[in-house]
C-alpha cells in the first residue's frame, strides 16, 4: 500500500475538520478567559483600592482627633486591628499574626512613628519612602521579605506625618491563581472533550458520504438498477444521496431506452433474416444444379456476416455510451488464449503465419466470457487478415496484482500511418480490407467498458502491437485492509 | 414425437413447420403464451420450442409457469435478443438449450435431437465407436480408418468424435465452436473450416470413399452409409 492509505485517519477530512474546530473553539474560549480575567481582577483592584482609601480616611480622621497623648498609639493600634479583620477577599488566615494588612504612620522627617503589623515596619517605610512621588490613589508596593506587593493608600495628617495603610495582594494573587488553575483544567478538558465529540460526529457523517460514494462507484462499475443509502436523514448529505439517486434514476431511463432502441432494432431485423435464411435452405436441400445452389450459399453467407456485423455495431454503439450488459465471471485469460491459439493455428498456419505464446501461468480475470471470446478472436481475426505470410506472431500474457496485460505482436508491415491514431475508430480499415471496420473497435469498447485499455502502436523494430490491460478485481481487499486500519487507529 | 411451436412471427413458424414435418416431429403451433399453456398442459409434447419474445408474455415466464404446472419436457429457446441473458442459461443448465436468431435450421434439428436424446452415451460408446470402416477408441484415445491407424492431433480426434456421434446428420460450425471449443461466437475467418479441411486430409485419404462430406452454407456431414 501506498503513504496515501498508511494512517486514513490523519488523512481524513473527519480528523481536519475536528482539529480546526478545536483549534478554533480553544483560542476563542481562551480570549474569552482572558477577557473575564481582566475584569475580575480589576474589579476585585477596584473593591480593595475602595476599602483602602475608605479605611485610610477613616485612620486619618481617628489620628487627628485623637489626643496624642499615651493612648493615642494604643487607639490607632486598636482601629487599626479592627479595619483588617474586614479585609475584602481575605482569605482564611491561618495564624494569628496578621501578614496581610499593614498600618503605618511616618513623620514628616521620614521616621517610623507608628507601626502595626508583623515585623518591624522598616522595611515597608524604606519601600514607601524610596518612592519619589506621593500619590493620593492607591499604589502597588513591593516591600522586601514579601513575596507579594502590598496595595498602599496614605493620607497626610495635620501634623505632616502621613498614615499608610497597606493591603498584602497575596490573597488576590490566590484567587486568581485558584480562578486561573480552575480555568485552564477545565478548557483543557473541555476542549479534549469538544475535540472528540467533534471528531466522531463528522467522522459519521463522512461516513455517510463515504458510503454514498462507494455505492455510487459500486454502481457506475456494475449495477445501474441499484442506488445509493437515503437513510431517513433530511440534511444536507440526505439530500446529496437523494440527488444522486434522481440523476442514477434519468441515467437508467436512457440506458434502458437505448436497450429498447438496440433490442427492437435487433429483433426487427433478425427475425426476418431468420426467416429469409431458413426458407434458403430449405430451397438449397431441393435439387438444384450446382451455379444455383453456390449462389443462394453466398447469400446465406452474406446474412450471416449482415447478422455478426449488426450484432458487433450495436455491441459497440452501447459499449461507447457506457450501456454495454455485462454478466461477469472468473475467466482464465491464459486458458482462453491456449484454447483459441488452438482454434486459429490451422488458419494461421495456412495462411505462413507462426504463432507463439509467452505467458506465466494462470491469469484470472473477472469477464464477460462471451465478450471476451470474441474479443481474442477479433485481435486473431485482425492478424490473419492483415499480416502478410511468414510473419510471426507473438502473444504475451502478463499478470500484476491489479492488472493483467494481453500483448499481441507481430513482425508485419504495421499499422498504416493514415490509420494509426483512429485504429480503434468504427468503419477505419485499410483500403484491402474486406471486413466492417469493426473489429478493433468493438475490442476496444468491450475492454474499456470492462475498466481497461487498449493501444496500438507501431514496434521499433517494424511490426505492429496491440497491448490490452484489465483490470483485476481488487477492491474488496482495500476495503477490508481500510476498515482494519480504521479499526487500529 | 410431438413438439410445440410457440413462436409469434408468421414467417418463422410457418417456414419451420416444414422442415420440423420433414423431421418427423408432429408440430402444433401457438401464437402466444396463453395458448401455449393450453395447448401443452392438455397434450403431451415430446419436446418444445420457445421464442422468448412473445406478446402477451416473457418467453422465459412463459417456460418457468410451464414447469411449475407439471411440463417437463425439454425446452430450445430460441431468441433475437444480442445477449444471452442469466436467466436463460440458467435454464440451460436445467437441460433446456437455446438458440440466437438467425440460426441455421440445421443447427436447429441437431439441437432438438441433442434434447431428445436423454441417454446420449451407451456403454459401448463409451469405449469404442464405430462408422462404416472409421473406428474410434476412446481408451487409447487413436482413431483408425481399416487398418490404418489415423495420426490425429488431441483437437482432431475430439473433433472426429463429435462429427462421429453425430453422423449422418448435419453439424453446423457454431455447434462445433461451441461443443469441441466451447465458444459461442460467429467467427469472421474461416478458422473451423480449416480444422475441418485438415481433419479431411488425414481420414479421407487418397483412394478411399470420402466420409466427411461439406453442405455448402450449412455445414458438415459424417456419412453413415
Amino acid at each position: 500500500m501506498s503513504s496515501k492509505t498508511a494512517n486514513p485517519v490523519m488523512h481524513s477530512a473527519a480528523w481536519r475538520i475536528s482539529l480546526w474546530a478545536t483549534l478554533a473553539f480553544a483560542i476563542g474560549t481562551l480570549l474569552v478567559f482572558v477577557m473575564l480575567h481582566r475584569f475580575v481582577a480589576s474589579d476585585i483592584q477596584r473593591r480593595s483600592d475602595a476599602w483602602l482609601t475608605g479605611e485610610v480616611a477613616v485612620l486619618g480622621d481617628v489620628a487627628g482627633r485623637t489626643p496624642k497623648d499615651r493612648l493615642y498609639s494604643r487607639v490607632l493600634s486598636e482601629v487599626a486591628e479592627l479595619a483588617s479583620r474586614e479585609v475584602p477577599d481575605k482569605l482564611r488566615s491561618n495564624s494569628n499574626e496578621n501578614d496581610s494588612v499593614f498600618f503605618l504612620q511616618a513623620g514628616d522627617d521620614g521616621t517610623l512613628k507608628l507601626w502595626v503589623g508583623s515585623g518591624d515596619g522598616l522595611p515597608n517605610l524604606a519601600a514607601i519612602r524610596a518612592r519619589k512621588f506621593i500619590s493620593d490613589v492607591p499604589y502597588d508596593l513591593n516591600v522586601q521579605g514579601f513575596k507579594q506587593p502590598f496595595r498602599v493608600a496614605s493620607v497626610r495628617l495635620d501634623d505632616g506625618s502621613h498614615i499608610y495603610l497597606g493591603l498584602s495582594e497575596k490573597d488576590v494573587i490566590r484567587v486568581l491563581n485558584n480562578l486561573r488553575f480552575r480555568f485552564l483544567f477545565l478548557w483543557l478538558l473541555i476542549v479534549l472533550f469538544g475535540s472528540v465529540i467533534v471528531f466522531f460526529v463528522t467522522r459519521r457523517m463522512l461516513g455517510h458520504v463515504r458510503e454514498i460514494t462507494e455505492a455510487a462507484s459500486r454502481i457506475g462499475q456494475s449495477d445501474l438498477s441499484s442506488r445509493v443509502p437515503t437513510g431517513k436523514r433530511n440534511d444536507e448529505v440526505g439530500h446529496l444521496a437523494l440527488t444522486l439517486n434522481h440523476m442514477l434514476d434519468r441515467i437508467e431511463t436512457s440506458v434502458h431506452q437505448l436497450h429498447t432502441i438496440t433490442e427492437s432494432l435487433a429483433h426487427d431485423i433478425r427475425s426476418p433474416l431468420t426467416a429469409i435464411r431458413g426458407k434458403l435452405e430449405i430451397v438449397l436441400s431441393s435439387d438444384l444444379k450446382v451455379e444455383q445452389s453456390e449462389q443462394i450459399v453466398s447469400v446465406i453467407d452474406e446474412l450471416d456476416r449482415l447478422s455478426e456485423f449488426l450484432n458487433t455495431s450495436l455491441d459497440v454503439a452501447e459499449a461507447k455510451a457506457d450501456a454495454l450488459r455485462l454478466s461477469k465471471t472468473d475467466v482464465d485469460l491464459d486458458e482462453l488464449v491456449r484454447i483459441m491459439i488452438d482454434l486459429y493455428e490451422p488458419s494461421l498456419s495456412e495462411k505462413g503465419l507462426r504463432v507463439s505464446l509467452r505467458s506465466a501461468g494462470p491469469v484470472t480475470v473477472l469477464a464477460d466470457a462471451a465478450l471476451l471470446h470474441r474479443v481474442i478472436a477479433n485481435l486473431l481475426d485482425n492478424e490473419i487478415n492483415h499480416v502478410p505470410a511468414s510473419c510471426t506472431i507473438c502473444i504475451t500474457l502478463g499478470a500484476s496484482e491489479n492488472a493483467a496485460t494481453l500483448i499481441v505482436e507481430d513482425d508485419g508491415p504495421g499499422f498504416d500511418a493514415e490509420i494509426g491514431p483512429q485504429v480503434f475508430k468504427q468503419r477505419v480499415k485499410r483500403r484491402d480490407s474486406k471486413g466492417h471496420g469493426l473489429g478493433l473497435a468493438f475490442v476496444e469498447a468491450v475492454v474499456r467498458a470492462h475498466g481497461g485499455s487498449v493501444t496500438a502502436s507501431n514496434r521499433p523494430d517494424g511490426g505492429a502491437s496491440l497491448s490490452i490491460t484489465w483490470p483485476r478485481e481488487m477492491e474488496e481487499k482495500i476495503d477490508v485492509s481500510n476498515s482494519l486500519a480504521l479499526v487500529n487507529g | 414425437m410431438r413438439l410445440l411451436l410457440v413462436e409469434d412471427e408468421p414467417e418463422i413458424q410457418s417456414f419451420l413447420q416444414q422442415p420440423l414435418a420433414n423431421a418427423g416431429y408432429e408440430v402444433d403451433a401457438a401464437k402466444d403464451g396463453r395458448t401455449a399453456i393450453q395447448l401443452a398442459t392438455e397434450n403431451n409434447y415430446d419436446v418444445l420450442i420457445v421464442d422468448l419474445g412473445l406478446p402477451d408474455q416473457d418467453g422465459i415466464d412463459l417456460i418457468l409457469q410451464l414447469r411449475r404446472s407439471g411440463v417437463s419436457s425439454p425446452v430450445l429457446i430460441l431468441s433475437a435478443r444480442r445477449s444471452v441473458d442469466d436467466r436463460v442459461k440458467g435454464l440451460e443448465q436445467g437441460g433446456d438449450d437455446y438458440l440466437t436468431k438467425p440460426f441455421a435450421l440445421a443447427e436447429l434439428l441437431a439441437r432438438l435431437r441433442n434434447l431428445l436424446r436423454r441417454n446420449p452415451a451407451t456403454s459401448e460408446e463409451a469405449t469404442r465407436l464405430r462408422v462404416l470402416d472409421l473406428e474410434l477408441d476412446f481408451i487409447s484415445r487413436r482413431a483408425s480408418r481399416g487398418e490404418e491407424v489415423l495420426n490425429l492431433s488431441p483437437q482432431e480426434f475430439v473433433l472426429l468424435t463429435y462429427l462421429c456421434r453425430h453422423a449422418g446428420r448435419v453439424v453446423t460450425r457454431s455447434m462445433l465452436l461451441s461443443e469441441v471449443w466451447g465458444m459461442r461466437f460467429q467467427p469472421n475467418t474461416n478458422v473451423v473450416d480449416v480444422h475441418i479441411y485438415r481433419l479431411r486430409g488425414k481420414v479421407d485419404t487418397e483412394g478411399r470413399d470420402p466420409l466427411i462430406k461439406t453442405l455448402r452454407g450449412i455445414g458438415y456431414v459424417l456419412k453413415d452409409r
